[in-house]
């Protein structure tokens, strides 16, 4: 035993050494490379740049009321690519100083009429329309308009503070002010007389804490007399005021710039934010918005919205007001960075997208790899198994020019692919059995969905079947999705996190405070699934599911009946119809803006590691995709393509940005968004098993699965062993994308190492000791094992050095399996490469 | 068909063997199955019956005719080898079967009898490309082991029928549901078939060959389970395998034009004659040259007119006229067909009205409106019979009625048949024995010993009538007396008592039992003994799955048992709120030294008996303890006690006589008043007696539930008794605080046996003395004005109260204070 222990000890840090030495791992094992902005060639002087474009940020501005002001700033574009805010060196002017005036970067109203800003700088001129209305007006002040913004500007009603559900110190807000009815009540009803003094406004507790006069936990929030102050005590100077049912509501938010690349360390760049309201008006909220960035080592915000430029990186700066969020992406650039873009080979549209966003962040993506690394890739991820030593030497013997392409066509024919992308969905789906499902339906479900990508059935159509199905979960299988999960919150839930990738499960008590959600939306959305009815079938184990025709879904806050609503969408009139009918129809449909895009960010995230927005099931406007151009573009070819999983597969196998070598440059090796060098994976549970079992030709066995079985196509999530929990297989308890574990962990180590899987399979499947009995040399041996489990040939220095260790050993069957063993605890061979 | 033509028997002959002199009987056979499940009709066979305890076979109990038994022949202990043969008119499918030994009757088990031979499966047949061959028209007799797929195949020429269908569940063994498939030789299903609406989890398919060839009949458990318990018989022939019938009702008696719907052929016609006295659970089978399908379709026999729909019938315009409130049949055709028909209906005529559809192997799932002609519905219902639909209407005027039938998730097909039946609410009665374990067949049949009893419950489900009923038995085996009391209109079980005379012979019959009301002036209703016999429980949470409905109570006389009991009827009664010990004696026969358990069988209303006791081993006596609660119904109830012992190996059961048992109320009241004393001190409690029966003999009352190191002697009470005043002695370390439940036990003498009541209730307060005040222990002069405070200490006329001594003590303290 111990003998074995050393020489397999032995043949491990061989096959490790060597296979660093000879694969595209190598790479990866270095030691972490010098920053790149370290790394990147000395600055030189900006010599080629040119203006190539000024913007007057807002394009357009309208001026009404005496209240109104409008911050303005001015973004240049250099013919690099890189953005300035010139607003302080440019030279503004109006056409007509008698309608508004300009004061620093503000522009206030004068008159009535109508004007130009007209903005020079470095010899261009750039010029916006200002319309000035009601000049002379006040405009009345507004609880909701004007009181409820500063709450969420100054962090009164956040979680921490007093929008925590049992508020704080005696006084609560609504979170993010869902309930500004409630808030109205509380601050004028609730404690009458203390938290506002109406005899005395400028006493009130609510001034005198938010302004740090009095002792409060949360300290200034703003100060006396500046302009938050002066709102809440214009508004208690109007008697404190509820707003009419009538009143203006936000319907949108615009942030300026929309785009912006900034020239090292320091550079800045004002932010404008600009709110458009149901009657048609528009305000600067520059001052009443909230910055937050994505990124504050390579773009912090200043209260103000003023980004200054940090480290080099990518940034999303995000502006928050009522109940909108919006973005905006930001680069850092190291300051006059040169770089040159040598041009690449671009196979299809992914690859032309992907590179102008390389391109933007001035990252050189990684080559091409290897013929025997794309083969193996390509079969880890398209059908889940290794390459056969038949398969290997077919597909190096092919002379074809476009043999890649030709294998990923190959292999999209094969029975393993629908059983991955089966499996996938079983996730999603959550196919298991529980006390409310049978085995006996969860199979029935799992032979539906496999039944519908076998036979290529479009997502869309098969999503319908899903969503609206009706009759016995036996008899029609895809009523177990209601089965499966029979709480109607839990259902809008997963399906807005399925099928749209986001998670709306905040917006359940109060308005999503990252995301567009609100819990009108979130009710509504949840209203399709009030009207769903269950009732016993003649089988006890069978439950029938119909659209029972009545139920509702209230409101928590005041009760009101929601009407169904798409999510992000319409509110149909439904009257006498299916609900989940209707619902579906809009879900798997061109009008849905999520569908495609997030069924295309799967796919992608199956094949690249990482989704365009990742996790692929949390869009949201505060996680933004690294690339949105290209998941536009993808989620338009799906719907293009009617939804076929193969064509989508195609065109991502195909292209250059999927066939990279893992090895980086100096530039990309930070990059884990971009795609500019492909991802080292884990590869899942599931498969790594079936890879197990196939390179050491044994066998599995799991309950309900005939002797011979993939662990991919194993039905039900309950089922399990000890190799797939400690590798990350999906329990499917709930449709998180999470669920699947891919980061390695030390047991899956120790297993490997000490566990039964490889060494008991080594023996079972007696690969070694069948090769010797058909003659073959150890080198032969050598060889075929490490096509098997590598798809490539040992180098000569590996064949070597672990030939000397089994030639120095009388057992070959032994050293040979030790070096199998080897291999297999090879991180070349557990990872995707 | 009455109960005697049900029953079949054989006798066994002599059982001759060497060993048969001190072979004892064993008690309580219990049968696990019969092998092979099935035969087929108009043949002879061996069947093997096996269990345990079934030494000593007398007789095969079949439940319906047409099996003959030919031999039984004993092979141990737990095998019987039996000889039958079947008639060549044999009714088709399942046959309740059961053993009746010299000392007992087994549960019930299954027997299929089929029109087609038997061929067992032969593995490995599980690989598609190496099935096994077989003829058609054959029933595989095989089984579906772990993860197993069995396959068959048959030669087909083109246009020839293919019929497939499994009996899995059917055959009431263990939990398994099977799932069947017809695959052409290329591996391509035509048909498949997990679950039908008439087989349950059985499936069933037809096709018709598309070409000359191999077709592959497939087999497996329908989530890859298995076991070596799931046997199945899977009918492979080109019989016809139609899913629906229409009409699927008709007269008793009549000859019925009916349409077979759902075969792969088409449509089939054919005459149903009915019979007159047709079985609750009578079907149709489908029959033509090619044979006859293996299990038949349900059909109901009531004595109303048939109207069939005609389409188009979607709107109330264009609704199928009927002459009356009668049956309507009719099939939803296709997805969102809608069934309407129109009748004239009286004012006031009231109507159970039913649809069956899924009773009757239906895929539909009914729901039914009914509507006054051109107003809106003023009757619907979906589900009330499993997904069938059931609605009571009065009818509310002299007008036109329109029924709408659909399907209530708007499907349809060409199955999806239907008949409505408009019955008047008819009384009648339903009787059966409570299950004394859930899912279990123990002491559903009674086997009483020769010269000895057997007691069991009866219930009497009264449906439109109440009242008194009176039981009778039918049919009992000759020598075998039937007992019981008349059933109050308040309950619906009581003990019955069969009784077996010393010289009667060891025989079994399919006994009947009936209720009437017991009130003459009314008629006798159609009364219905009926068992459910549960065979196969499964998920979730223990559900039933597979059943017989048996229509007749099968009892034996058996051989003598070496014991019997007797109860001591009591010759007093008991009262409410008191209690009795009620004496059972055992007789033994020499020898016979075993340990014998006591049961109470049934508790009139308020009255609740000791769970069990036992007369120890040679023992002859035992008591089991009868409280009665203060409301137990007051009547002269008769019951029964049963018992068991282990005779031979199993446990034999009997049961006492039918014996009164007296409630009655309580002689007197008591009402006790609420004590209150410091510890060390003395107390009284008075109770006011109110008597209410008269007293002739003396008794004897003593106070129950005092706290410890509190005293009080037994009073007497009698005739003239109004008071009686317990003395309480409170020792200085009795427990201080409330102490409830207090109450008097009194045992009063009748006819020389103690009634035990339970009289009053009260309370106890026991205080700590209150410590001297140390102060006010010095001016202790205090008698020296007058001369004393005597009118306190004197006698008292009246006994003061607690509250009367409170004032006291507090207008004595005023006054001291002043």
């Amino acid at each position: 035993m111990r003998n074995l222990l050393k020489s397999r000890v032995l043949a491990w840090a061989l096959v490790g050494l060597v296979a660093a030495a000879g694969s595209k791992l190598m790479a990866q094992a270095k030691p972490a490379a010098p920053a790149p902005v370290a790394a990147a060639p000395a600055p030189a002087a900006p010599a080629t740049r040119y203006l190539t474009k000024l913007d007057i940020l807002p394009p357009q501005i309208t001026l009404s009321t005496k209240q109104a002001r409008q911050v303005v700033a001015v973004q240049a574009t250099y013919s690099d690519g890189i953005t300035e805010d010139v607003t302080s060196q440019a030279k503004p002017r109006l056409s007509n100083s008698a309608v508004a005036r300009w004061e620093k970067n503000i522009l206030l109203p004068v008159a009535d009429g109508q004007c130009e800003l007209i903005v020079e700088h470095a010899g261009r001129a750039v010029m916006a329309p200002v319309a000035v209305t009601k000049a002379a007006e006040e405009r009345p002040v507004s609880f909701r308009l004007d009181v409820m913004p500063i709450f969420m500007r100054a962090g009164c009603n956040a979680g921490g503070c007093h929008g925590a559900a049992r508020g704080k110190d005696g006084f609560r807000l609504s979170l993010f002010g869902f309930d500004p009815e409630g808030d109205h009540y509380r601050l004028t009803r609730e404690l009458n007389g203390r938290r506002l003094n109406m005899a005395s406004t400028q006493e009130s507790l609510l001034l005198e804490k938010a302004a740090g006069k009095v002792a409060h936990t949360g300290g200034a929030c703003f100060a006396e007399n500046d302009m938050y102050w002066s709102s809440i005590v214009r508004w208690l100077d109007a008697d404190a005021p509820n707003d009419t049912a009538t009143i203006a509501t936000c319907v949108g938010v615009d942030l300026y710039p929309k785009n912006s690349v900034l020239n090292g360390k320091g550079a800045a760049q004002q932010m404008v934010v600009k709110a458009r309201y149901s009657d048609g008006s528009e305000r600067d909220v520059t001052h009443l918005a909230l910055f937050l960035s994505s990124n504050d080592a390579s773009a912090k915000i200043a209260k103000d919205g003023l980004v200054t430029a940090g480290e080099r990186g990518e940034a999303f700066v995000m502006a928050r007001f009522a109940t909108f969020t919006v973005g905006s992406p930001l680069i850092v650039l190291p300051k006059d960075y040169q770089f040159k873009w040598d041009t690449q080979t671009e196979n299809n549209y992914i690859d032309k997208l992907v590179n102008a966003k390389l391109q933007k962040l001035r990252i050189t993506p990684s080559g091409t790899c290897t013929d025997e690394a794309f083969l193996r890739r390509v079969f880890l991820d398209v059908v889940g198994t290794m390459p056969t030593v038949e398969d290997y030497q077919k597909f190096m013997a092919n002379p074809s020019p476009k043999k890649r392409e030709e294998l990923v066509d190959e292999l999209l024919t094969r029975k393993e692919f629908v059983e991955l992308w089966v499996l996938k969905w079983a996730e999603l789906l959550q196919i298991r059995s529980s006390n409310q499902m049978s085995y006996k339906a969860t199979l029935l479900y799992y032979n539906w969905l496999q039944d519908r990508i076998a036979r290529n059935v479009p997502v869309n159509e098969w999503v319908i079947e899903l969503l609206g199905a009706s009759g016995g979960t036996f008899k029609n299988p895809p009523t177990n999705y209601y089965q499966n999960e029979t709480d109607i919150l839990k259902v809008t839930e997963n399906v807005a996190q399925v099928f749209m990738g986001m998670r709306i499960q905040c917006a359940q008590c109060h308005n999503h405070p990252f995301d567009r959600w609100t819990m009108d939306d979130y009710y509504g959305f949840a209203a399709f699934f009030s009207q769903i009815g269950r009732k016993a079938a003649d089988d006890p184990r069978e439950v029938v599911v119909f659209n029972s025709g009545g139920g509702d879904v209230r409101h928590p806050v005041g009760g009101r009946v929601m009407a169904p609503k798409f999510l992000g969408g319409v509110a149909p009139d439904l009257t006498g119809k299916d609900r989940r009918q209707a619902m579906s129809q809009w879900l798997a449909s061109a009008e849905n803006p999520y569908f495609g895009t997030n069924l295309a960010n799967m796919v992608w995230a199956h094949f690249l590691g990482k989704g365009i927005v990742d996790e692929v099931d949390d869009v949201r406007v505060s996680n933004p995709a690294s690339n949105q151009e290209l998941l536009d573009e993808l989620g338009r070819k799906f719907t293009e393509y009617k939804y076929d999983f193969k064509k989508m597969v195609r065109d991502i196998c195909n292209s250059r940005a999927y066939q990279r070598a893992t090895t980086t440059n100096p530039s990309n090796e930070l990059d884990t968004r971009n795609f500019s060098h492909a991802a080292i994976r884990r590869i899942k549970a599931e498969s790594f098993l079936d890879c197990i079992t196939q390179v050491t030709t044994t066998q599995n066995k799991f309950p309900g699965l005939p002797t011979g079985a993939r662990a991919v196509q194993i039905a039900d999530g309950t089922v399990s062993n000890y190799f797939l929990t400690t590798f990350g297989r999906a329990t499917r308890e709930t449709v998180c994308a999470c669920e699947v574990r891919l980061e390695p962990t030390l047991s899956q180590s120790l297993h490997l190492l000490n566990g039964e899987t490889t060494g008991n399979r080594i023996k079972q499947g007696d690969l070694v000791g069948k090769l010797l009995v058909a003659k073959k040399s150890p080198e032969q041996i050598l060889e075929e094992v490490y096509i098997r489990c590598m798809a490539r040939k040992p180098t000569p220095e590996e064949t070597n050095r672990i030939m000397v260790l089994v030639n120095a050993e009388t057992d070959k069957k032994k050293a040979l399996e030790d070096a199998f063993w080897a291999v297999l605890n090879s991180r070349e061979f557990m990872f995707n490469h | 068909m009455g109960p005697n033509s049900l029953l079949a028997r054989a006798t066994l002959m002599a059982l001759v063997c060497l060993f048969t002199q001190g072979f004892l009987h064993a008690n309580s056979p219990s049968l696990g199955g019969v092998a092979p499940r099935g035969i087929q009709r108009g043949t002879e066979a061996e069947l093997v019956f096996s269990g345990a305890r079934l030494a000593n076979p007398k007789e095969v109990v079949f439940y319906n005719p047409g099996i003959q038994v030919l031999s039984i022949t004993p092979v141990n202990d737990s095998t019987v080898k039996v000889k039958v043969k079947t008639g060549p008119d044999c009714r088709i499918g399942e046959h309740p079967v059961r053993l009746r030994t010299a000392l007992g009757i087994t549960e019930v088990r299954s027997l299929f009898v089929d029109p087609l031979p038997d061929v067992a499966e032969k593995e490995p047949n599980s690989d598609f490309t190496k099935p096994q061959k077989i003829n058609l028209n054959t029933v595989v007799n095989g089984v579906v082991d772990n993860e197993d797929v069995d396959y068959f195949a048959v030669d087909l020429k083109k246009g020839q029928r293919l019929s497939a269908e499994v009996f899995g569940m059917r055959l009431g063994g263990t939990f398994f549901d099977p799932y069947i498939a017809i695959l052409d030789s290329k591996r391509f299903e035509l048909i498949a078939s997990d679950d039908s609406p008439i087989g349950k989890q059985d499936g069933m398919c037809s096709i018709v060959a598309p070409d000359d060839g191999t077709y592959i009949v497939q087999v497996r458990e329908t989530s890859y389970g298995g076991n070596g318990a799931c046997q199945y018989r899977l009918h492979i022939g080109n019989f016809p395998r139609p899913t629906a019938m229409v009409p699927a009702g008709g007269k008793p008696g009549e000859e019925l034009d009916v349409t077979f719907l759902g075969d792969p052929s088409g449509p089939i016609k054919q005459k149903v004659k009915i019979p007159a006295d047709a079985p609750a659970n009578f079907a149709v089978h489908a029959q033509d040259a090619t044979g006859i399908s293996p299990s038949g379709l349900p059909f109901r026999v009531v004595s109303l007119a048939n109207v069939l729909e005609v389409e188009p019938n979607d709107t109330p315009g264009q609704a199928s006229p009927g002459p009356g409130p009668v049956a309507f049949n009719g099939v939803i055709g296709k997805p969102g067909d809608v069934d309407i028909f129109k009748f004239p209906g009286k004012k006031g005529q009231v109507f159970d009205v039913h649809c069956y559809a899924r009773r009757l192997g239906s895929p539909l799932d009914s729901v039914m409106y009914l509507a006054v002609e051109g107003a809106a519905p003023f009757a619907s219902a979906d589900d009330a019979v499993g997904p069938d639909s059931f609605f009571r209407v009065t009818l509310p005027e002299d007008k036109n009625y329109i029924l709408t039938i659909q399907d209530h998730l708007k499907k349809g097909g060409t199955d999806y048949s239907y008949r409505v039946e408009f019955t008047s609410p008819t009384p009648k009665s339903t009787l059966s024995i409570p299950k004394v374990a859930l899912f279990s067949q123990e002491r559903q049949t009674i086997t009483v010993h020769k010269g000895n009893r057997m007691a069991s419950l009866m219930s009497v489900g009264r449906a439109e009538w109440g009242g008194d009923a009176t039981l009778r038995a039918e049919n009992l085996p000759p020598g075998a007396t039937f007992a019981c009391d008349t059933m109050p209109a308040n309950l619906d079980t009581i003990p019955v008592v069969i009784e077996a005379a010393a010289d009667a012979k060891a025989e079994g019959r399919l006994s009947q039992f009936r209720a009437r009301p017991s009130d003459p002036k009314q008629p006798e209703f159609p009364s219905q003994f009926n068992q459910q016999a549960d065979l196969i429980i499964g998920p979730p949470n223990q559900t039933l799955y597979w059943k017989y409905d048996l229509e007749a109570e099968a009892v034996a006389v058996g051989d003598e048992v070496p014991f019997k009991i007797t109860v001591v009827e009591p010759k007093c009664p008991l009262v409410q709120n008191g209690s009795m010990q009620l004496r059972i004696i055992a007789e033994r026969k020499p020898g016979f030294t075993a340990p014998i358990n006591v049961y109470p069988l049934f508790n009139p209303p308020g009255v609740s008996t000791q769970g069990s006791n036992t007369i120890p081993e040679k023992g002859t006596e035992t008591t089991l303890t009868i409280n009665a609660a203060p409301n137990a119904q007051i009547k002269a109830w008769k019951t029964s006690i049963i018992a068991n012992a282990t005779v031979a190996g199993g446990p034999a059961w009997v049961s006492s006589q039918l014996f009164t048992l007296n409630v009655a109320a309580p002689f007197f009241a008591m009402a006790m008043e609420r004590g209150a004393v410091e510890q060390g001190k003395e107390t009284e409690i008075p109770c006011k007696i109110t008597i209410t029966t008269p007293i002739t003999t003396p008794g004897k009352v003593k106070i129950v539930g005092l706290p410890p190191k509190v005293i009080a002697p037994e009073l007497d009470i009698k005739a003239d008794t109004k008071e009686l005043v317990f003395k309480l002695q409170v020792d200085k370390t009795a427990p201080a605080g409330k102490h409830g439940n207090i109450f008097c036990q009194a045992i009063m003498q009748v006819n020389g046996e103690p009634v035990v009541h339970n009289v009053g209730g009260t309370e106890l307060r026991i205080d700590v003395p209150i410590p001297p005040k140390v102060t006010a222990a010095a001016p202790a002069p205090m008698p020296m004005g007058k001369p004393a405070p005597a009118p306190v200490a004197q006698p008292m006329e009246k006994r003061l109260t607690r509250l009367e001594k409170l004032r006291l003590e507090q207008a004595e303290r005023e006054k001291q204070g002043k």
